[in-house]
């Protein structure tokens, strides 16, 4: 039996884990480059608002895709769920903070989209007729309501997760976080979908796709299960955590992980083959855009490093339940991510002729290490497992 | 909250998936005696009677498609594809559900699945059957229905390897060998049981032959598994491919309607949805005419309703993207077509197919629905009903008014259309009540994996 085996506080990161000592450093290097990013702000505005909205969408990913599979694993259930919640509760909880981040975004915004430029506008016989979507005050109330549901959606579920460690499983609790989470599934599909037509696919604005918001709903789920394997990963070396995060959960998560980066693979695909076959002037121009002038240098890596390598390795069953060996190939991926939202959403400003600049580092690294901060001082702040779920303590007794 | 304790807990939670009182021999007993009796129910004869003569209509149907072409159907420019294609969609579809219950629920380690993977499995077979039979005949020349393949002759004609329906080819004959090699590796095991209790020795011969000598000995038994887990893994990538292909042969037109990038997911969701509902379908009678509430239950019931809800609602998510992407687009034609399949003059088709797929499954986040077989039953029925619409919408409405208006014509399907339709539904009809009387309709040695007896410490 569980009963005297454990105490809450054998479930706390512990203070000298190097995922709490992280956390100043980050900040640090967070306001550093930040502040880095606010000068060359000043004298290239331009490159900085393009730099700003893929690093807003990357780390973006890391909350929402957390969100997305917090409540897939309410509804689903399964043991897998209950060991990573707890870091995905703590990334799900960032939301707010990307909001914080979605400003510069708000006042970019005539830089970023050319329907948000009156002048363009008047030109244009088609952005015209779009004006009923693609104008500024929808646009910002659009976002807001994305917001105002991702935080409910993330704070409802995360709070009820605290009431457990307190009050101890409950029926009637568990069976509302699985309602909730149902109608959070939904409201996740639908506003990520809009959020995507809105943010990315308007930066081409007479373009249009609609396999578009999936596949970037997919990709938010994938960053988001990589930062969970390196974190279960890096915790799991370590009494109890050691004794929840076996090889069996490894095998599991990197399963899922095979599953999500397949389905990435089968969403860009399936809008690739049907634009590319059909090869209509109002379509296909957007894989040109991204295949020419350097561009098709980069979506080679991309196919190589987010799909062919990740799917060589994730199909060895060994290479998937060994941690060490799994983070690896996790990590990869979250740097294929950003490689692919760049490959996305860059050459839309600079169509056929690749472009880097230093602010996209600076604006990667300037979000990113802030919302490391917050994302880690949010997993510090709890029970690095939810003791109380009926799966962890399973798993405890047997152990 | 540090002194908080964790508190004992009792396991969690999880329904039986199997009646109470059952035992190894139960399950052989009550599942083999359907195969073993020699008189059937009098539902089957009378069920098996329909699927018969329906099926004498196909065969008058396709003879007369052969003897005077394909003039007799409805078919006509601009509407030249229409029943045929709608029919080999939905019927591929409706296969979907057994492969995913065999293979992917397998490798998901969904024990409920047990009690439906083997007619679901079967389900599959006729289904994909029913499909085969369209493309071969709706050019009315089935004589060159190798044409469709690629072949090294004389005349130097290959198909056009960049067309989807070159690719559907291949995608259904892989299709239907996998899943006609899992069926029947499935059954191994079960076929030496019948094989063993048969007291004709003309049955015990012919079960004894197909089961391919098999003893039960440990090594069977390894070997078996393995080579089970490993067509389940080649089994699943074909659910998503086959239908993604069929989808392809819609999307890489440049039709408005058909040409929408969410094609593939969207009609993979649409495939299963539909199997599942036509799962239910056969589960529900079979369980109440055979008396196997025990291993159907209502709690398999209400697993395979929330398949049908979480699939269906992926179905509508494909309504309302290319309803606001018509909207988002500023295209005339995109904008048209939509709004001609909404108040167009296939209007009251568009909006009984929301009715049978959109809302009447909206019923099913309520439990007592989900595992009410009457109420269950008559949602499956708008189901099978709603997804055949669906085909006929993106089908005829996206063809029958494309581009230039001075091409536009109605299309209606004649008689001969609806027939071979319906004789389709004999064949298939026919076919799974003589799999319900030769074969075991349940898998027997996984069931008694279930009794309380076989459990053990499972470590995966």
């Amino acid at each position: 039996m569980a009963e005297s085996k454990f105490h809450a506080s054998d479930f706390e990161l512990a203070p000298d884990h190097v995922l709490r000592r992280w956390r100043l450093p980050a900040l640090a290097i967070g306001c550093l480059a930040l502040a880095a990013s606010l000068v060359g702000a000043n004298t290239s505005p331009t490159q900085f608002y393009q730099a700003w909205l893929v690093a807003f969408l990357y780390w973006l990913g890391l909350a929402l895709g957390s969100t997305a599979i917090l409540v897939l694993q309410h509804i689903t259930g399964g043991r897998w769920g209950a060991t990573i919640r707890r870091p995905l509760e703590a990334a799900a909880a960032t939301v707010p903070l990307m909001a914080l981040f979605f400003l510069p975004i708000v006042i970019g915004l005539p830089i970023l989209y050319e329907w948000a430029r009156p002048d363009v506008v008047a030109h244009d016989h088609i952005l015209q007729q779009k004006l009923f979507y693609l104008n500024k005050p929808f646009f910002l109330a659009r976002a807001a309501v994305y917001f105002v549901i991702w935080s409910v959606i993330s704070r409802q579920l995360v709070s009820w997760s605290t009431e457990q460690d307190v009050n101890g499983e409950c029926m009637k609790r568990a069976r509302r976080v699985e309602f909730f989470s149902r109608a959070g599934m939904m409201l996740y599909v639908l506003t990520i979908t809009f959020a995507a037509i809105d943010w990315g696919m308007s930066l081409t604005p007479h373009w249009y796709s609609h396999i578009y918001g999936l596949v970037f709903g997919i990709g938010q789920v994938l960053t988001a299960m990589t930062l969970m394997i390196m974190v279960t990963a890096m915790t799991a070396d370590r009494r109890p955590m050691s004794l929840v995060a076996t090889p069996e959960r490894f095998h599991d998560l990197g399963k899922l992980l095979f599953a999500f980066v397949m389905v990435w693979g089968y969403f860009n695909l399936s809008q690739f083959l049907i634009v590319w076959s059909a090869n209509l002037p109002d379509e296909v121009p957007w894989y040109l855009d991204r295949t020419t002038g350097g561009w098709q240098v980069l979506m080679i890596v991309l196919l190589i490093v987010h799909f062919f390598v990740p799917f060589g390795l994730l199909l060895s069953r060994s290479f998937k339940r060994n941690p060490r060996t799994l983070v690896r190939v996790a990590a990869l991926l979250l740097l294929a991510r950003y490689l692919d939202l760049y490959w996305w959403i860059t050459p839309a400003f600079y169509p056929g002729h690749f472009t880097i600049h230093p602010l996209h580092a600076a604006t990667l690294i300037g979000i990113g290490g802030v919302w490391t901060w917050a994302f880690l001082t949010n997993l510090a702040r709890r029970p690095l497992l939810a003791f109380n779920d009926p799966m962890i303590a399973l798993e405890l007794e047997k152990a | 909250m540090d002194s908080a304790p964790v508190q004992s807990r009792q396991r969690p939670y999880k329904p039986p998936v199997l009646g109470r009182g059952q035992t190894f021999d139960t399950v052989t007993d009550q599942i083999s005696s359907v195969v073993d009796r020699t008189q059937q129910p009098r539902a089957w004869w009378i069920g098996f009677g329909i699927g018969f003569v329906l099926l004498n209509l196909l065969l008058v149907c396709v003879s007369c498609l052969f003897a005077w072409g394909t003039g007799i159907w409805g078919v006509n420019n601009p509407v030249g594809w229409a029943f045929a294609i709608i029919n080999f969609v939905w019927w591929i579809g409706i296969g979907h559900a057994g492969t995913l219950i065999s293979a992917i629920l397998l490798l998901l380690r969904q024990d409920w699945r047990t009690s439906i993977n083997r007619f679901a499995e079967a389900m599959t077979l006729f289904a994909v059957a029913c499909a085969g039979i369209f493309p071969i005949i709706h050019t009315g020349r089935p004589w060159v229905a190798y044409w469709l393949l690629p072949y090294p002759g004389t005349m130097m004609v290959w198909p056009n390897f960049r067309s989807p329906l070159v690719w559907d080819v291949f995608a259904v004959s892989t299709y239907a060998t996998v899943s006609a090699l899992f069926w029947f590796v499935g059954l191994i095991p079960d076929l030496a049981t019948l094989r063993d209790r048969a007291e004709n020795p003309i049955a015990a011969r012919i079960y004894g032959t197909f089961a391919l000598g098999w003893r039960g000995s440990v090594r069977h038994w390894h070997r078996y598994e393995t080579a089970y887990l490993l067509l389940a893994g080649l089994s699943t990538p074909l659910v998503i491919s086959v239908h993604s292909i069929v989808s392809f042969d819609f999307a890489v037109g440049v039709i408005p309607g058909w040409h929408a990038t969410i094609f593939p997911p969207y009609f993979v969701a649409g495939a299963i949805y539909a199997g599942f509902a036509m799962v239910l379908t056969i589960a529900i009678p079979l369980r109440r005419m055979y008396d196997i509430k025990d291993y159907i239950t209502g709690q398999h019931l209400d697993y395979m309703a929330r398949v049908m809800l979480a699939t269906g609602l992926m179905v509508c998510y494909g309504y309302l993207t290319e309803a606001f992407f018509a909207l988002y687009s500023a295209n005339l034609f995109e904008q048209y077509m939509i709004q001609n399949r909404m108040f167009g003059p296939y209007t009251s088709i568009y909006w009984l197919l929301i009715l049978c797929n959109g809302i009447s499954i909206q019923a099913l986040w309520f439990e007592r629905v989900r595992r009410s077989p009457v109420f269950l039953f008559i949602i499956c029925m708008f189901v099978n009903v709603g997804m055949w619409l669906e085909r006929f919408v993106i089908v005829v409405t996206s063809l029958h008014r494309d581009f230039m208006p001075s091409s536009w014509f109605m299309y209606y399907p004649t008689i001969w259309d609806i027939g071979t339709f319906v004789g389709t539904l004999g064949l298939f009809i026919t076919l799974l009540f003589l799999f319900i009387r030769f074969l075991p309709m349940i898998s027997m040695f996984e069931m008694r994996t279930l009794v309380p007896a076989a459990e053990v410490k499972e470590e995966h």
